[in-house]
């Protein structure tokens, strides 16, 4: 066992871990947060995507001993109380979403994209997204709605 | 006309804020107090008869219960059209990944641990693997005591050997469609509990209400003692159509009285469910000088390995298909499902429909090749219209929108790039330079009224 000081989605967790776990066995795990999938456990899929120090990662080829003190944002995070993230927003109004099984990994591979890059072009945003599989959408959508929620980030930056 | 509320509105799909926020729950996210967890043990042998040797894995850590066959209450049997999967396998597998025994720990683990102790003696028989040799006299018998060939779709229409003896151009030629997975992003996971006297069994599926009579039939008990409850589904295009762990998830928390659940890993996932059924097409058309198609004979092998699934289902569709959307008058088709012991084949999106324009479509442009025509040409002259009568006798009666699709196709590629028409493939009347899409679609319109 070992103890792991973590903060996720803005609170501040110290966990008694076993050694061998994955970051993605004790978001899911310890933390509870099921918003996180697992497709793969491989590096293949991208279902398990959270954001790590700002870059989106595969939690399940990360070690979670590897993560003392870092900071991770998953899907449960992204909400605030003005309502829902405008990748999140833009997902649902563009009707990006079919089974749902990609989606938390999409989004947070999007929003990872966005905060560094506010204004991507349409190749940027498939190169963001490409090791997140969908089976079902055919992607379209998804990159529409990134553009949508790239537009309104880039509003909202003008107006403040 | 008023108004519709939902056909031609956009609204937003129900589940989607759930899905997007994280808290939609498949089964692998719902955890149960109490809960112990199950693992499979699968044949690693296409074809033989076997022998169970349960000791190391009893004794090892966590071990609660090893399911077999003798543990099945009811009819160790399911299947969508025959009833030819076991629950667990009592003495012969049929396909590597059949389950052979189900284990119960107290953790995922420690189950998963447990199953490679599970000592399995095989005793090989030759197995086949090719649809064509199994039909063959004396090829191993998958199932044993009956045919490997479960059905034979044939379609007879005017006089073949007419139709080809007035053909300017006959071309015959063999194609072969592969196993293709399904793989829904979601592996499967289920979970199952004792709620007063009936059992109640989470899983992702298609078909919750077949489900329901192939795990009370299993199990032996009445309908109304078994629930099943279809959380949220990570995609199956036709993949959860057939049992997966439903049954064994019942079997084991009957026994235990305490919540089972199991996950399974990519791999295992790979071996449980079915595939698209390859298929094995020969094809021989014959066209006139102008192009009209005048005889189609078809042979189609489809591989429904170890089980029938939707074999029946599936080889009539694409005995029906293999014309493709073409008017031909002198039609021969015989389309077989036979058993291998290849993975079974099941439903998958198309469910026939898919394999055969690998080989009608590609068959069209040889033919345009030798009569010195273009694909495009060759297809206006052939295409289904409304009032078509198809190979097996279907008057075409509503809307046939075939002849306008190509249409608009044939404009956005014509003078320009294959991508233009890739684009207009995919985008439709929108991507047509100049064109005026309302017209278009008024046209196609009028024309169906
Ligand atoms: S589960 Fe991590 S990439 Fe697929
Ligand atoms: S919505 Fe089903 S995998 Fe993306």
């Amino acid at each position: 066992m070992i103890t792991l000081n973590l903060n996720v989605n803005g609170k501040d967790h110290r966990l008694e871990i076993e050694d061998h776990m994955r970051l993605l066995d004790v978001i899911r795990g310890p933390l509870g947060l099921t918003g996180t999938k697992e497709g793969c456990g491989e590096g293949e899929c991208g279902a398990c995507t959270v954001i790590l120090d700002g870059n989106a990662v595969d939690s399940c080829l990360v070690l979670a001993a590897q993560c003392e003190g870092k900071k991770i944002v998953t899907i449960e995070g992204l909400e605030t109380a003005d309502g829902l993230d405008p990748v999140q927003q833009a997902f649902l109004d563009n009707g990006a979403v079919q089974c749902g099984y990609c989606i938390p990994g999409m989004v947070l591979s999007a929003k990872a994209l966005l905060d560094k890059n506010v204004a991507p072009d349409d190749n940027e945003i498939k190169e963001a997204i490409s090791g997140n599989l969908c089976r079902c959408t055919g992607y379209d959508k998804m990159v529409k709605a990134i553009k949508t929620a790239s537009e309104v980030m880039q509003e909202r930056g003008e107006q403040k | 006309m008023s108004t519709l509320k939902s056909v031609g509105q956009r609204i937003q799909r129900k589940d989607a804020r759930a899905k997007l926020t994280g808290t939609a729950l498949y089964p692998q996210d719902i955890e149960m107090e109490n809960c112990v967890y199950g693992a499979t043990v699968r044949s690693e042998i296409p074809h033989g008869y076997f022998t169970l040797d349960l000791t190391e894995a009893e004794k090892a850590p966590g071990v609660i219960r090893i399911f077999t066959a003798a543990d099945v209450t009811g009819h160790n049997v399911h299947g969508v059209l025959f009833k030819d999967h076991e629950v667990l396998c009592a003495r012969k597998v049929r396909r590597v990944g059949d389950p052979i025994a189900f284990v119960v720990a107290e953790t995922q683990a420690q189950a998963d641990d447990a199953c490679a102790l599970v000592k399995v003696s095989y005793e090989a028989l030759p197995a086949v693997f090719d649809p064509k040799e199994a039909m063959k006299e004396g090829a191993p018998q998958v199932h044993d005591g009956k045919d490997n060939l479960i059905y034979h779709y044939k379609c007879r229409r005017g006089d073949v050997t007419k139709g080809f003896a007035d053909s300017a151009v006959v071309i015959e030629r063999e194609y072969v469609s592969p196993f293709v997975d399904h793989v829904f992003l979601q592996p499967e996971s289920g979970l199952a509990y004792m709620e007063e006297d009936k059992v109640i069994v989470v899983a992702s599926t298609q078909y919750p209400h077949f489900d329901q009579i192939e795990v009370a039939e299993a199990i032996g008990w009445e309908l109304e003692q078994v629930v099943i409850l279809n959380p949220v589904v990570g995609g199956a295009f036709g993949g959860r159509e057939d049992i997966s762990m439903q049954i064994h998830l019942a079997l084991a928390t009957i026994a235990l009285g305490r919540p089972v659940k199991t996950t399974m890993a990519r791999e295992e996932s790979f071996y449980a469910h079915s595939k698209r059924h390859p298929v094995f097409m020969r094809l021989k058309v014959g066209a006139a000088e102008d192009g009209k198609l005048l005889a189609l004979e078809a042979e189609l092998h489809g591989d429904t390995g170890a089980y029938a699934s939707w074999a029946i289902n599936v080889m009539r569709k694409a005995g029906v298909h293999i014309t493709g959307p073409y008017e031909i008058e002198n039609v021969f088709v015989d389309s077989y499902s036979v058993y291998t012991n290849n993975p079974y084949a099941g439903a998958m999106r198309g469910f026939g429909a898919t394999q055969v324009p690998v080989a009608y479509e590609q068959h069209m442009d040889i033919l345009a090749e030798a009569l010195g025509m273009t694909p495009y040409e060759i297809r206006m002259k052939n295409l289904f219209r409304k009032g078509s009568v198809t190979a097996n006798g279907q008057v075409l009666t509503e809307s046939v929108p075939l002849e306008t699709c190509l249409e608009i196709l044939n404009q956005a590629m014509n003078g320009g790039s294959e991508a233009a028409g890739l684009d207009a493939a995919s985008s439709g009347t929108k991507a047509v330079p100049g064109s005026d899409s309302a017209a278009v679609q008024e046209r196609s319109v009028t024309e169906h009224a």
